[in-house]
């Protein structure tokens, strides 16, 4: 082994399969597909099926009447193609309004929690002060924290502010309880603009609003999509904030709508099942697009301290 | 320079720290304060109990039953999850065809809502048309008769068990991560040393992964301290507070019962859990940064 590069690069099997040069960068950790390899095969399989079951199961119901299910065909592969739950659910009134404040809270608190992220996470990354390093581990622990702990206390502000029952609570609480994962993630990306590069450029005359938009955001747009997507998918998924904060049925997201309309005896269940699935399309197709990120995110502010 | 570096300091810093000293501080340091008085949520006039309501949670039925439930939840989410994602990153971190589709069938219920989450479970425990009654029936041959959610002696375990194939995902992404952190050199030295299969994966990547399961652990603790949304759907804490965890039961003391200063004394408590297992999980993720540096 000359360096260290296996440790960092993942996995790169293109690699010819020469089993006696350990000089090469990455060596295949296998060189052949063993029985061994078969066995593996067999129980992912299995095991992916297995997983998959509950997913396949909100499909299935999405596409059978009340009748079916209450029937136990439930898990049954249907004969025809129905899409008159869906129907029904895009058509109930309130519906609409759920997947409309989903929106109107996921975008702004979205962006407002990355933007304050990046104005924090440069300071810590390019600015550093006596305390600093203190200041930051106080920010990022408030990832770690049950959101609970602090819901009296803000029930009771924003009433007095006046705001329950409106979307500002959830957009405020997001961007607020974002902050944290969101500077952690920024300071990482900016750490990894070299410090010469600020310099030159401070010294040429430059702001550090200047280098911070010119310089240090232009290389960070991975952490970018990291944390698009991560903040989108909890706050899109989020139902704790709703719960609390709004009381009348055209206040409520999507997720605190699908729960109060399966306390109505005459949503059926098929419709739910579409509704789940309607609901959850949005944070799906941003994980199928952005997977990547998504898992990178996921782990960067599991892993890095 | 040293003038503007400081201007630049609190231009930017500003408007960060003011959102999440007023927003998120300020309401932590409030709930302290509740903790020690009796208020109900409305009426002007409340008083300081001291530690009254940190007195009555020692007594509280209620309040031990929900944390024995939050220790058995977490127990269980450290082992059900995070062996679960070790036993599934072993597996992908192999030359596996087809690794990359299946790791991301294993992660994705992560991104799936707790609502969602826990309609599909409530379906799969449903006690007529339900898949695991089915199934049984379908091995036993006797008709399906168990309310999985509705009865007292399974109601956790069921939840739980919703909880872990959501949060598997996450721990095999983990273990995913350090395991791409091993150097292969290693694992052919060992090979060519002599070592089994077994040995290699008991004695060099065992070993080496004990970082990222340091970190995997933490989070489960964390998360499961956290756990509140899926539980509400499928259980409600429910039948009889057998389901009750922590966070459950300060939300229905403060939000049901009104009794504002003893949810604020649980939240303390919640806080105070937290807090420890954090430290843990920061002096851990030193240690980790100083072996890989």
């Amino acid at each position: 082994m000359t360096d260290g590069a296996t440790a960092t690069t993942p996995t790169t099997p293109t690699t010819p399969a020469t089993p006696a040069t350990p000089a090469t960068p990455a060596t295949p950790r296998r060189r052949r597909l063993s029985g061994w390899t078969g066995v593996l095969l067999v129980c992912l399989t299995v095991l992916a099926l297995l997983f998959l079951t509950p997913t396949v199961g909100v499909i299935l119901s999405a596409l059978k009447s009340t009748r079916d299910i209450a029937f136990g065909t439930l898990w049954a592969i249907p004969r025809t193609l129905d899409l008159s739950n869906f129907a029904v659910a895009l058509a109930h009134p309130s519906v609409k309004f759920y997947f409309v404040n989903t929106f109107l809270v996921t975008a702004p608190a979205t962006a407002g929690s990355i933007t304050l992220g990046i104005l924090a996470g440069y300071v810590f990354s390019k600015l550093p002060f006596r305390g600093s390093e203190i200041l930051f581990l106080v920010i990022v622990s408030g990832m770690f924290f049950p959101p609970q702990i602090i819901l009296i206390p803000l029930f009771r502000l924003f009433n007095r502010l006046g705001l329950l029952d409106t979307l500002w609570p959830m957009i405020i609480v997001h961007i607020a309880m974002g902050i944290p994962i969101c500077t952690l993630l920024m300071r990482n990306f900016f750490a990894t603009v070299p410090a010469a590069l600020r310099e030159a450029a401070i010294v040429e005359g430059a702001s550090e609003w200047r280098v911070l938009t010119g310089v240090a955001l232009p290389v960070s747009l991975p952490a970018l999509a990291v944390l698009g997507t991560l903040q989108f998918t909890w706050i899109w998924n989020d139902f704790l904030w709703p719960l609390i904060f709004t009381q009348s049925d055209n206040k409520r997201t999507i997720m605190l709508g699908i729960v109060s309309l399966r306390g109505q005896y005459t949503v059926a269940w098929g419709v739910q099942g579409a509704l789940s699935l309607l609901a959850s399309l949005p944070t799906l197709l941003v994980f199928l697009f952005f997977q990547r990120y998504f898992i990178a995110g996921m782990t960067m502010g599991a892993v890095k301290g | 320079m040293k003038q503007k570096e400081r201007f630049w300091r609190i231009a930017l810093l500003f408007l960060p720290l003011a959102v999440f000293g007023v927003f998120v501080v300020w309401p932590l340091l409030d709930t302290f304060y509740y903790s020690f008085t009796n208020w109900n949520g409305f009426s002007r006039d409340y008083r300081f109990v001291g530690l009254d309501n940190f007195a009555g949670v020692v007594t509280d039925r209620l309040f031990t039953n929900a944390t024995v439930n939050t220790l058995i939840w977490t127990a269980l989410a450290i082992v059900l999850p995070t062996a679960g994602g070790l036993t599934l990153a072993l597996m992908l971190d192999t030359q596996v065809p087809g690794a990359k589709a299946f790791k991301s069938v294993f992660y994705l219920p992560i991104c799936l809502a707790a609502v969602v989450v826990g309609q599909i479970w409530i379906w799969i425990y449903q006690p007529d048309w339900g898949l695991l009654n089915a199934a049984i029936t379908a091995v036993t041959g006797s008709p399906p008769a168990f309310a999985w959610l509705a009865e007292p002696e399974s109601a956790l375990y069921s939840v739980i068990v919703a909880w872990s194939w959501q949060q598997m995902g996450l721990a095999m992404v983990i273990f995913l991560a350090g395991l791409t952190s091993i150097p292969t050199y290693l694992l052919e030295a060992a090979e060519i040393e002599g070592a089994s299969r077994g040995q290699r994966i008991r004695h060099v990547v065992l070993a080496l992964l004990r970082p990222a399961t340091v970190v995997a652990v933490a989070l489960s603790v964390i998360n499961s301290l956290k756990a509140f949304d899926i539980l509400f759907i499928m259980t409600g804490g429910g039948p009889f507070h057998s389901s009750d965890t922590l966070a459950m039961y300060m939300y229905s003391e403060s939000f049901k019962k009104y009794r504002i200063g003893y949810g604020s004394s649980i939240s303390v408590i919640l806080f105070l859990m937290t807090l420890s297992v954090i430290t843990v999980y920061f002096r851990q993720l030193k240690k980790l940064d100083e072996l890989y540096d």
